[in-house]
């Protein structure tokens, strides 16, 4: 659904993704795994038409950039970026409108009520709480039931709960056949859901591991901390 | 006390290290230095030839520069307070055994420094002093009576805070107290203006008169620096002598008081962090509402229109959310009804308007349109760029539309224009707003994410001045040629015309740009 294509992005003399290549399947959660600083954000922001990159993205066979793509594509950025002066059924609003959504009410207030926010709906943007405001922003990005979503350290900022939720959407997304690009520079919060990890160290693939392909004996964790200490690549 | 020089010695000197290290910011301070020798070069050593403006002019001018920063001190320490310490500072300082009232000096020197470099911007100002017949000496002594109000202002901010937080009757009497220091001055000019009903009279006589001088640190500077200036020494050192013992007496008592003022200054501190953080994530919006502080009225709700018209619809729910007037606000009234003021007072409404457009290049950035940039939703809607280009700005176009129709129609008719000369005015004005907004768009083309703020900014002026020049140089030759009114056709004309362009130039931009991140500046 997400295949990227040798893709740079250089920061002045900074090279922070170096001739990346990278697959997320529909039905399955891949994961971009890397410590601070490895250009997964960047790729993530490449990917959704954040920034200008060297190489090809496209998603669900349209270039990224195009607005087919566009019309699939979801995305829950690192920090949950809203709108001070909108209330939070007013957030969900706006993307119905601009996706130009029909019937999106129920499908609102299924995920209003999922994450807890049903009684908040009229609060504004700018009184909301850190895990508040994650949630909207995942809330704003599942509204237009995308067939791939990127997600930029999901779980920061969320309380137990909330967690919680997330997982249980992730699972959901994945069994309906979405595309699920997550990442994160905490290994164990994604537990035994992953289908493909992307290893990302000083802007490079460092290693990609398959969940069915991963020995029994092995973890990622390990495969993680050889690269990631060792500096060197799988 | 050793740890607390030692911080403000290493902050210092890394300060130094790392402009050294960053080619951008090093040519920003030599331009910036350049331009202040320049001015302060051409105020020496080029006099002014025309006849000197009336003194009381420059002193009613420091008076209300210094009384809107009195206004803003007392607005800020009764609500959430000014920052004055740093979130490292409480991090680290305020939990270690270095005494309190040492980390409040240290605190207040930081101030007087900040305040010290808020004020250098009086130096720009040196060929205006030229026109008063003031020289370099001069300057200097309006800059350090500046400087020396800022200072105090950020003592009397902290100390307002302390003895009102929490306290909305406290909150209420400060206010009262600032607003009655002004009542007697007011009352003064209300009965001057019935007595004569002229303006430029009524200036000289409330700038001369004790109900103005007699005014704390506003009052005092302005008399103050007035007097030195004027040669009565005497006088400007009473005057400024009572500015430092006012001083003196806040940090006393602060310092004798209130011991533990940890609590006081923590949430603007944390205001202060928020805010650094939210610009530093590029979240613009979120960094504007920080500390925003009053609440909300929700009178409608819902997102009108559809597509990329849902962008404008939101825009409009957050104007009108922001103020009660919608797309004015309360910072477009006051410019509005000093632009008037100036323009029927001057009886020129060309240099009103001149002044305004340099306005314009620093408030064009406020726009809605031009905040959405910085968050990710316009790039992802699927529109094409065209489109969601056009919705995002509709709200500038409405607002800087009724600001040159209010401004220029009223301050027209009430100098008599001809309906043409004030259409040429609004058009000239509302379309200088277009230009400005395609350069912003021009700059997202062409610039990366890597780029400082402060060298965006110093590009941006220098683009939005090259841009503007052939159209203002042609604009000057037909002034010469055929009177005022075809030059403001042209000018007209030549932003159409360079409007177009950078759009033209930057077409598609939402699909193929980086997403601006407002770097830290600090």
């Amino acid at each position: 659904m997400i295949i990227a294509q040798n893709v740079s992005k250089r920061y002045g003399k900074f090279l922070a993704n170096d001739n990346i290549s990278l697959e997320a399947r529909p039905g399955e959660l891949t994961v971009l795994l890397g410590p601070n600083g490895a250009g997964k954000s960047t790729l993530i922001k490449a990917i959704c038409g954040l920034l200008r990159f060297e190489g090809r993205i496209s998603v669900g066979g349209h270039d990224n950039l195009s607005i087919p793509a566009k019309r699939i594509l979801g995305y829950v950025p690192e920090f949950p970026a809203l709108y001070p002066l909108l209330t939070i059924y007013e957030h969900l609003e706006f993307i119905a409108k601009a996706y130009g959504l029909t019937a999106w009410e129920q499908h609102a207030d299924e995920l209003l009520n999922l994450f807890e926010l049903s009684d908040k709906t009229q609060k504004l943007g700018k009184e909301l709480s850190k895990g508040m405001q994650q949630k909207v922003s995942v809330c704003c990005a599942l509204l237009p039931k995308p067939m791939a979503i990127i997600l930029d350290e999901p779980l920061v900022g969320l309380d137990p709960h909330g967690i919680r939720q997330l997982k249980w959407i992730m699972r959901g997304l994945k069994s309906s056949g979405c595309a699920l690009l997550v990442s994160t520079h905490m290994i164990e919060s994604i537990e035994d859901d992953w289908d493909a990890t992307y290893i990302l160290n000083a802007g490079r693939v460092a290693a990609l591991c398959r969940y069915e392909e991963l020995p029994e004996e092995e973890s990622l964790e390990n495969i993680y901390f050889s690269i990631t200490d060792g500096g060197g690549r799988i | 006390m050793s740890a607390l020089i030692y911080i403000i010695r290493k902050s210092f000197k890394n300060g130094f290290k790392e402009v050294l290290k960053k080619p951008s910011k090093l040519i920003m301070y030599i331009l910036i230095f350049v331009i202040i020798f320049a001015m302060v070069y051409e105020s020496i050593f080029s006099p002014y030839s025309g006849a000197y403006l009336p003194f009381f002019w420059l002193t009613g001018a420091l008076f209300l520069l210094i009384t809107l920063f009195l206004c803003y001190s007392v607005s800020a320490a009764t609500s959430e307070g000014r920052a004055i310490f740093d979130m490292n500072d409480v991090n680290l300082l305020f939990v270690s055994p270095v005494n309190p009232r040492k980390i409040l000096l240290y605190g207040i020197i930081k101030m007087i420094r900040m305040a010290f470099l808020a004020g250098f911007f009086i130096l720009f100002q040196s060929s205006t002093l030229a026109s008063f017949g003031i020289g370099f000496g001069g300057v200097l002594l309006v800059l350090m009576g500046f400087m020396l109000s800022m200072a105090l202002f950020s003592i009397l901010s902290l100390m307002i805070y302390s003895l009102t937080n929490g306290r909305t009757r406290r909150k209420r009497i400060a206010k009262l107290l600032t607003a009655l220091l002004f009542l007697p001055l007011v009352l003064y000019a209300v009965f001057c203006f019935s007595q004569t009903q002229d303006v430029m009279a009524l200036v000289e006589t409330l700038v001369n008169s004790p109900f103005l001088t007699f005014i704390p640190v506003a009052g005092w500077t302005a008399a103050g620096a007035t007097a030195l200036l004027t040669g009565a020494v005497g006088t400007g050192a009473i005057y400024f002598g009572a500015n430092l013992l006012l001083g003196a007496a806040l940090v006393v008592y602060i310092m004798l008081s209130n011991p533990d003022y940890y609590e006081d200054v923590l949430v603007a501190t944390e205001t202060a962090y928020e805010r650094k953080r939210a610009m530093a994530d590029g979240n613009m919006n979120a960094a504007a509402a920080i500390g925003a502080g009053k609440a909300t009225r929700i009178a409608k709700t819902g997102i009108p229109y559809f597509g990329a018209a849902a962008l404008f619809g939101k825009h409009m729910r957050e104007v009108f959310r922001k103020s009660r007037l919608g797309f004015i606000s309360l910072t477009s009234v006051i410019i509005m009804v000093c632009a008037v003021t100036a323009a029927v007072l001057l009886g020129d409404i060309t240099m009103v308007m001149m002044i305004l457009m340099w306005m314009q290049i620093m408030l064009i950035g406020t726009s809605q349109g031009l905040r959405e940039l910085y968050m990710h939703y316009i790039y992802m809607i699927p529109e094409t760029s065209f489109k969601k280009i056009i919705w995002n700005n509709m709200e500038i176009v409405i607002k800087v539309l009724t600001e040159s129709v209010l401004i220029f129609g009223v301050s027209g008719m009430i100098l008599r224009l001809n309906i043409l000369d004030i259409l040429t005015y609004i058009l000239v004005y509302a379309l200088f707003s277009f230009v400005l907004t395609g350069i912003n768009y021009l700059f997202m083309r062409f610039t990366g994410a890597d780029i400082s703020a402060g060298m965006l900014i110093m590009i941006y002026y220098i683009a939005t001045m090259l841009i503007m020049a052939p159209g203002v140089i042609l604009a000057i030759v037909l002034a010469g040629l055929w009177g005022q009114s075809a030059a403001l056709v042209a000018l007209a004309a030549w932003e159409l015309a360079a409007g177009l362009v950078c759009f033209a130039l930057s077409s598609g931009v939402l699909h193929n740009c980086d997403m601006p991140v407002v770097k830290k500046v600090n």
